[in-house]
């Protein structure tokens, strides 16, 4: 479904259609050989041609930290902002021009962490943009500390005995503040992140997507690309109902544990976005003052 | 008399501010000029609060000094305001005596003002009125009285005030009223209060505060996105242009902290409109790192710091101008972003929209400093007119530029076209990570050398933006003196005064304060044998910061004082006098003032 007041996924454009290719950019990444964020970079070349609509049409945000490089390896219009505004900064963009297709990126740490702020507030205005983290559970331009989605007792350089802290649940918090549609992905699922992320964009709301994004160099040996997977658990396959947000929330639960990949919720009655809202009060103003300008 | 100054205090609910306003309603009305100053002390509500207007026949630069009248519903909320409400011996008291203090115990450290008029306001609210909360009825009835005010003008504003609390409310302030007028003209108060009639016919004019007049000044300039968070004495800004904006096709973002404002602004500029955000010293410390961001990806902004005491919480209600070096200097990095301060509540407007065309011009954040005192003092002024304003905009790349698009192309004036998302071919990487002029990542020293110098050179020309400077007073004169921001009002005041005493000074009100615009310092300076930077902060912060870039009089010196205490135009003409008659005044060693604090 594509909304007609926010673009959302929006209208193709007129003329061939764009390709994988066509939003590859001459840039190389720098990230490690192995690393998982390669692969999200090519789901995301894949939904983007998908969706159809020309690179100079998109605005793609990012924060800080490996991940947050992604703007610069695609041919949209790319802001590699500051660690942690990726989102304030994406949600400026859309309020001053609605029709362009906004993105969101970054890492467990700029999202959850140093940006975790900017989360639920993002939810709870509900632009039409779409946020991808790249949870990797550590710190890796900075060489391998605990991040915010590490696990209890993980061994990092910031913590050579092992972290005190639990970790943050990217799923069950956005969910619980109401993010209209939540998925998660891995990059050795390139047709489920494609897919997915295809959606995400599509859907008319803020839509989240975390993907568990292996740090070839920091992360655990134990969880990279290839485990992953043989661990993954699709959704679909188990039969779960996206439209059910009480028990995507259960199964949210399991984060850490159960790699489970594909929609978490999708909500079947999106409320308004924050451009559709926007315009209508934009258009009633516009319309007294003209009334009043007659008169 | 042509130019009367009134204070008056009590506790937060006897309206005492809200006469204010109804009073400098009226005065408008009938073709004054007035200024109103409100202050308050930090509580919610209750508490003391206080204002001051200030009424004349001819244009208000300032809110004065010693009071003429004072009126005191309470000494103790009186007090509490120091020397915002200074009394002298030639001070007119008028105070409820139900207050706790009669003529023999005044609490004024000795100072026996020669005319003290007791009005039992409170029991004459409760007569009439049968509520206390009339008493500042009272008060605008005896001022009308003593001053010679039309009762009609400030009865109108009555009717409009309570129009919507019924008729009984309404009956009874306007039967407080009359008690007040009735008792005024009963009781001739041994001093003459009569203002003279105003000399011009009375012209359109309106009444606004430099926070609504930065809204506009922002609207008029093509603003169409105000990202911000509340914080006193800035959050009318925001609160204006969510009135206003939509009409305009704009958008305010009211956003989760004072860093997803300025990032929101930010992210609006790069997606092509014209953005601000707008706060006080906690948020602009918060906005600090996004300001850098701005710098480095060439992006317009505007940055809105009304000043208020600092550091940290500081004193949020009162004023102060201890944010020049924050402006200035605060963000890592080799950056400059120009800075820019009005010099009145009028000037906030045109001001503002000169930051706009600053930032559209040269690609940069822009902060405009403006301060409480300029930022909530009410004056009345001439209308603004949206439709003079010049308006600049940003070089946008043309066809052929666009065909082979470079962003941070290098250029002999350092601005490159500036695309934004939508533009085809305009495509780039906009990135706070050193970039070469294609804005693809770089950690080359020669490119960062190149890109520094790129995003310092274009500020070039302002070096030379006389028109951003008022220069007043006589060009020959030996003596300079230097004020800005709502200091500025005081010292044309004060120079009034001492050249019709025969004496005289060069005075310069910069307006553009960041980057030091070395020429018109250079020539300012040049038949100076002394100068003296009047401002309201501890360490006299921009007499320092020209120290750094010029070369300054044998004899510079500061007059520097920390907020809350008020510098008035006689500190100002009492200085000059003592200059002038003595020749020189003993000089001040360089941070004397902070081991001796004034």
């Amino acid at each position: 479904m594509i909304s007609t007041d926010d673009t959302s996924g929006g209208t193709p454009a007129a003329g061939p259609a764009p390709t994988p290719k066509d939003f590859r950019s001459p840039l190389k990444p720098i990230w490690c050989p192995g690393c998982g964020d390669y692969g999200v970079l090519n789901a995301l070349y894949r939904a983007l041609a998908a969706i159809g609509r020309p690179p100079h049409e998109i605005a793609f945000v990012s924060g800080i930290g490996c991940s947050s490089r992604i703007p610069g390896y695609t041919t949209a219009y790319g802001f590699n902002t500051v660690h942690g505004r990726a989102l304030p900064i994406a949600q400026g963009i859309k309020l001053a021009n609605p029709d362009l297709l906004v993105l969101a990126a970054g890492g467990d740490g700029d999202g959850f962490s140093i940006g975790g702020g900017h989360v639920p507030h993002a939810i709870r205005r509900n632009p039409d943009l779409t946020y991808i983290v790249m949870d990797n559970q550590v710190y890796g331009l900075t060489k391998g500390q605990v991040s915010p989605t590490s696990p209890r007792g993980t061994r990092a350089r910031s913590a050579v005995y092992g972290s005190m802290e639990g970790p943050v649940n990217p799923l069950l918090y956005t969910l619980a503040y109401g993010a209209g549609f939540v998925a998660q992905g891995i990059p050795g699922d390139m047709d489920g992140l494609a897919a997915m992320i295809e959606e995400g964009i599509r859907y008319p709301g803020f839509a989240f997507i975390n993907v568990q994004s292996p740090c070839v160099s920091f992360g655990d040996p134990e969880n990279q690309v290839k485990v992953q997977r043989t661990r993954m658990r699709k959704l679909a396959a188990e039969g779960h109902d996206p439209s059910n947000r009480l028990r995507a929330m259960e199964l949210a639960q399991d984060y850490g544990q159960e790699l489970f990949t594909g929609v978490f919720y999708r909500n079947p009655n999106p409320p308004p976005t924050q451009g559709s809202q926007i315009k209508a009060l934009q258009d009633e103003r516009r319309a007294l003052k003209a009334a009043a300008t007659a008169a | 008399m042509n130019d009367l100054i009134i204070g008056m205090a009590g506790s937060g609910g006897d309206g005492i501010v809200s006469a204010g306003e109804s009073l400098i309603g009226a005065v408008a009305q009938e073709g004054y000029y007035g200024m109103l100053t409100k202050s308050f002390g930090p509580q919610i509500r209750g508490g003391e609060s206080s204002c001051r207007l200030r009424v004349a026949t001819l244009p208000v630069l300032n809110p004065g000094g010693a009071l003429d009248v004072a009126v005191v519903l309470d000494w103790d909320d009186f007090l509490r305001f120091g020397s915002e409400l200074p009394v002298t011996a030639d001070t007119v008291i008028i105070f409820e005596p139900k207050s706790g203090v009669d003529r023999t115990t005044l609490p004024l450290n000795g100072l026996w003002p020669k005319v003290m008029c007791g009005v039992p306001m409170e029991d004459m609210a409760m007569k009439t009125a049968g509520a206390q909360q009339a008493k500042n009825s009272v008060v605008l009835g005896l001022l009308a009285g003593w001053l010679g005010l039309s009762p009609d003008s400030l009865l109108a504003g009555l009717r409009k005030k309570f129009a919507r609390k019924g008729d009984e409310i309404l009956q009874g302030n306007e039967r407080a009223f009359a008690a007040g007028l009735e008792h005024a003209r009963r009781t001739p108060l041994g001093r003459n209060l009569r203002l003279d009639r105003p000399t011009a016919p009375a012209k359109k004019r309106i009444i606004a505060d430099g926070n609504e007049l930065c809204a506009r000044g922002a609207i008029a300039a093509g603003c169409t996105f105000f990202g911000g968070y509340p914080i006193t004495p800035a959050t009318e800004i925001m609160q204006h242009l969510q009135r206003d904006i939509w009409e305009h096709g704009g958008v305010v973002l009211q956003a989760e902290d004072e860093i997803a404002g300025v990032g929101a602004a930010l992210g609006a500029s790069f997606a092509g409109k014209k953005a601000m955000t707008a706060t006080s010293g906690p948020g602009l410390s918060l906005k600090t790192e996004m300001l850098g961001l701005a710098s480095v990806t060439e992006l317009p902004l505007v940055c809105v710091d009304v000043q208020r005491g600092g550091p940290s919480t500081g004193m949020p209600t009162k004023c102060e101008q201890a944010d020049l070096f924050a402006a200035v200097f605060s963000a890592h990095g080799d950056t400059v972003r120009p800075v820019l301060a009005p010099s009145s509540v009028a000037d906030t407007f045109s001001l503002t929209v000169e930051a706009f065309n600053l930032a559209e011009q040269y690609q940069t954040p822009v902060i405009l400093l403006s301060d409480q005192e300029l930022a909530q003092r009410k004056e009345i002024i001439a209308p603004v007119d949206a439709s003079r304003v010049r308006v600049v905009n940003r070089l946008e790349p043309n066809a052929a530029e666009l065909e082979n698009y470079t962003r941070f192309r290098f250029t002999p004036s350092g601005i490159s076209p500036l695309s934004h998302p939508g533009l085809k071919g305009g495509n780039y990487l906009a990135a706070g990570i050193e970039h070469d002029e294609h804005g693809a990542p770089t950690a080359n020293g020669e490119v960062h050398g190149q890109m520094n110098n790129k995003r310092l050179v274009k500020f070039q020309p302002l070096r030379r933006r006389h028109d951003l400077f008022v220069l007043e007073g006589d060009p020959d004169s030996k003596l300079g003196i230097i004020a800005w921001g709502s200091v500025a009002g005081l010292a044309l005041e004060a120079l009034r005064t001492v050249r019709a005493e025969g004496l005289d000074a060069r005075l310069l009100i910069p307006k553009l304060l960041y980057p030091i615009a070395e020429e018109v310092f250079a020539e300012f300076f040049a038949p100076l044998s002394r100068c003296i930077v009047f401002e309201q902060s501890h360490q006299g912060q921009l007499h320092r910061l020209i120290r750094m870039w010029v070369d300054v009089p044998k004899q510079f010196e500061s007059y520097a004082r920390s907020g809350a205490n008020p510098i008035t135009p006689e500190d100002i003409v009492t200085q000059i006098r003592t200059l002038s008659r003595s020749g020189t005044r003993k000089s001040r060693p360089v941070g004397a003032d902070l081991l001796n604090p004034i």
